[in-house]
């Protein structure tokens, strides 16, 4: 018997797929498709939907914001939080986490916005924490650019432990409603934090009632060295990019090895891989289906557009059907690495149509991909997936094919929860 | 601008009717809380559908091998659960669509009909129907202390009784009997609340009805007529028709048929909306879907015995005792003599075999096989020859995909055409039907 591993989900409140032949109205504003979306999840008995975030409208490829609106790339895209609380409010058992930037909200401000969602959501609220990594996004909030990475670990470093700091500020016991005595809360009970940092200083306390969770869950995305430390001291679950599987194995003993060295049982960190599953009824139409997708125009110019963005380099003036010149970035490097595969000799088209390969090919009928995960799980030692869409094109009929194809075949191997038995999110997590 | 064409939904078979399919999750496992049916009625809703049918049978078939193994093994509309709490469940879930649950008049009494018709279009603010059947198998009838059915004729003969007492019993209540007064302390004038006093032939009813007055005041009647009876009862009683005739031509000819008989009965064809039954194969390329569509034809091959068993269900015949490779030949039914005569005029001169694999295979009144915007087209060309009032899709395959290929693919296609409704603009099923 194999181990069963976590399953979540990547996702954002944008248009999703607007274009193909299953792809519905393409107006999700109302919450509604996400809502669903959710229950659809619940029924399937995932960890959490996970609401990825930016804000900034990215001017990238062509110095112009043309392919970014006209391909619909992380724009528009609407604020997470009341989607969450929405979301929340529909569902039981399902953890819900929302992106918050540490660059856009006072820690004050996100503490008790993470602490309300906790409540609502009956301790099944989690926030996936992001410095942001764009100088546009900056520019939305008063900065001209972003500080030096290394700063901005350190800020983010602060910000943690002030926000963990500020959860604390009511004690678990602090709400007494004491009818008889008349007295609602405790006033010994609920501290100041008069917190004085480098960056941030907040009086507190918190003005809400302690959260369900005590703190909601931790979720981070650490791709660099100094970001899977991070990562690996405050996460309740890690956000990772597959890279073949060796390399995810490596990763995760990495992340574990942080966690011991900080003090923390390895298990109680959750590493999920993203993955891009395409299903069908069977591999070949899977894999036509895939074909039309990675090949059409659009798509190569989205992907192209999309790398634009993370790497602050303007692919539109490379010729598609060569090899790309050598290039770095001051950007994201290592995303550059995994696109450009230096040395393969891949024109630029076929790279821009492996954008979304993850090491990890999950194309099938659901029997075959469940298969396959199951196989890669099993060498990369845990702790479970993420599925996510290429451009987070989601469309109904895709989450059905997950949620009643894919995930039914995973159960029936025993590798994924048949039911919940725990309430709060971070039980969740840390069932098995 | 093309006018406008109309959509439902035609809910057949078992509660666990896609048992066997791909993408179907634990539906074995859940059925028994009908969410996936519900998630139906949401995503119809969300299509902007006139109306969601819910069909329904009252026994489990014997009809091959004049035995229930095969019905029992493969789920043949067994199990099945109580259309009038299911349609009370649908109606909570939804806000604007219109449920019908099919009711037979053999086993229900007319005032039972009338008050449960009546509290679900109550419950649902104007938006119930009620989808008349007679019945068609004597299993069912045995179920009910009848050795059989009565003979089709004397059916229609009974169900015009039932029909009149039905609708009679929801005029019982005039307009503005609920006065609710507060100065005068009146809540009902009772001067307004009638008997209704009817002696039939078959049935007897007092009144008035005691569930007070329908927000549509008289519920919407639906009726799959398709004898020369039912013809003309669905002309003289129908808001809407369930028709299930093969092919263009025949679909036009039932149309006007109906529409002759309405003028007949002093009504306006427009007041009766018919609705043909498809089962489209939609796929993301044309050869996706030509493939599922051969691979349906294959099915039908391979489980002859489970397509005959199901057309023997529904026309009282076990195909069982029949040579498989000789000439249909003639047959008679008392059950759903259209469902039979359909499949003897498609038959020939053909083999039982060949003729059942074909029938089954169909996508009954008409194939539609394509992607989303191809099917569009056809459907388009379909009601531009037929000259209205629109579809039922019926799918032997209801999962929650199969569901969001229509109103997620298909219904876009439609949309961006004109031809279906984009948002609902009446109140009540009967405006949804009346609309265009």
């Amino acid at each position: 018997m194999r181990k069963p591993f976590h399953l979540a989900w990547f996702t954002n409140f944008t248009p999703g797929d607007w274009t193909s032949s299953f792809a519905g109205t393409g107006s999700p504003w109302n919450g509604k498709f996400f809502v669903d979306m959710a229950l659809a999840m619940e029924r399937a008995c995932f960890d959490y939907i996970m609401l990825e975030d930016t804000l900034m409208v990215s001017e990238a490829y062509r110095g112009t914001a043309e392919a970014t609106l006209k391909h619909a790339l992380q724009v528009p895209k609407h604020d997470p939080l009341p989607l969450a609380a929405m979301i929340a409010a529909a569902t039981s058992r399902l953890g819900v986490v929302a992106t918050m930037s540490t660059m856009a909200y006072p820690p004050f401000m996100l503490a008790r916005l993470a602490c309300t969602l906790d409540h609502i959501a009956a301790g099944r609220f989690g926030w996936n924490i992001v410095t942001s990594g764009e100088d546009t996004a900056a520019q939305n909030f008063g900065m001209d650019k972003l500080p030096p990475r290394e700063m901005r670990y350190a800020m983010a470093d602060e910000y943690v432990d002030l926000v963990c700091k500020l959860f604390d500020t009511w004690e678990p016991d602090a709400v007494a409603m004491d009818r008889a005595r008349g007295v609602y809360a405790d006033h010994t009970k609920v501290h100041p934090i008069h917190f004085k940092g480098k960056f941030f200083s907040c009086r507190g306390p918190l003005n809400t009632v302690r959260a369900p969770q005590g703190r909601p869950v931790f979720v981070q995305a650490g791709g660099s060295p100094r970001g899977r430390k991070f990562a690996a001291m405050h996460a309740d679950s890690i956000i990772a990019v597959g890279n073949g599987i060796e390399g995810m194995k490596q990763y995760r003993d990495e992340v574990r090895a942080h966690a011991v060295a900080a003090g923390r049982n390895p298990d109680d960190v959750k590493v999920l891989f993203l993955v891009y599953p395409l299903l069908a009824e069977t591999d070949e139409e899977a894999h036509a289906k895939h074909q039309r997708m990675v090949n059409s125009p659009a798509f190569i110019e989205a992907a192209l557009a999309a790398i634009s963005t993370v790497t602050d380099i303007d692919f539109s003036q490379f010729d598609l059907d060569k090899p790309l010149p050598h290039l770095t970035t001051n950007g994201e490097q290592g995303s550059l690495d995994k696109f450009a595969q230096w040395g393969s000799g891949k024109t630029l088209r076929q790279l821009a149509s492996e954008r979304f390969d993850a090491g990890l090919s999950m194309i099938g009928s659901p029997d075959s991909v469940a298969e396959k995960m199951s196989e890669a799980m099993e060498e990369i030692g845990g702790d479970g997936y993420l599925i996510s869409t290429p451009f987070q094109r989601i469309s109904r009929r895709f989450i059905i094919e997950i949620c009643e194809g894919l995930v039914p075949a995973l159960q029936r191997r025993g590798l994924v929860r048949t039911e919940y038995t725990r309430t709060m999110l971070r039980d969740t997590l840390t069932e098995f | 601008m093309p006018t406008p064409f109309h959509l439902a939904w035609f809910l057949q078979g078992s509660s666990i009717q896609a048992w066997g399919e791909n993408w179907t999750g634990n539906i074995s496992e859940e059925w028994m809380a009908p969410d996936m049916f519900l998630d139906l009625a949401r995503s119809c809703e969300r299509a902007c559908f006139d109306y969601l049918l819910l069909e329904d049978s009252i026994y489990i078939g014997e009809t091959w091998q004049a035995s229930r193994d095969i019905f029992l093994r493969n789920g043949m509309s067994v199990p099945r659960q109580e259309p009038g709490i299911v349609a009370a469940l649908m109606v909570a879930a939804t806000s604007r669509l219109g449920i019908v649950p099919t009711l037979s008049t053999f086993a229900y009494a007319p005032y039972l009909v009338a008050r449960m018709v009546g509290t679900l279009d109550q419950a649902s603010s104007g938006r119930a129907g009620w989808n008349m059947v007679t019945g068609s198998s004597d299993l069912s009838a045995r179920n009910f202390g009848l050795d059989r059915l009565p003979d089709h004729d004397l059916r229609y003969d009974m169900a015009e009784e039932f029909i009149e007492i039905v609708t009679r019993l929801w005029d019982s209540w005039e307009p503005g009997a609920i006065v609710a007064d507060r100065n005068s302390g009146v809540l009902i004038d009772p001067t307004k609340v009638h008997t209704i006093d009817y002696e039939g032939r078959y049935y007897r009813s007092r009144g008035p009805l005691n569930s007070g007055p329908c927000p549509q005041g008289r519920p919407v009647i639906a009726q799959a007529g398709g004898s020369d009876r039912g013809r003309q009862f669905a002309a003289t009683y129908a808001d809407t028709i369930v028709a299930h005739v093969k092919g263009v031509d025949a679909m036009k000819a039932y149309r006007d048929d109906v529409h002759a008989r309405m003028k007949t009965c002093g009504r306006s064809p427009e007041s009766c909306k018919v609705l043909y039954l498809v089962a489209p194969v939609l796929a993301d390329t044309p050869e996706e879907a030509q493939r599922r569509a051969d691979t349906r034809r294959a099915q039908a091959e391979k489980h002859i015995d489970m397509r005959l068993a199901q057309m023997g269900w529904s026309t009282n015949i076990d195909f069982s005792t029949f040579d498989l490779d000789a000439p249909v030949g003639e047959l008679t039914t008392n059950g759903h003599q259209q469902s039979l005569a359909q499949f003897l005029r498609k038959a020939g001169s053909r083999t039982l075999r060949e003729a059942i694999t074909n029938y089954a295979s169909s996508g009954m009144s008409v194939d539609l096989v394509g992607t989303p915007e191809q099917v569009a087209g056809q459907m388009a060309e379909v009601m531009e020859e037929v000259g209205g009032d629109g579809f039922l899709f019926a799918l032997p395959n209801v999962s929650r995909r199969s569901v969001c290929e229509i109103t997620d693919g298909l219904v876009p296609a439609l949309q961006q055409r004109g031809l279906v409704r984009r948002e609902y603009t009446g109140r009540h099923l009967r405006d949804h039907l009346m609309e265009f």
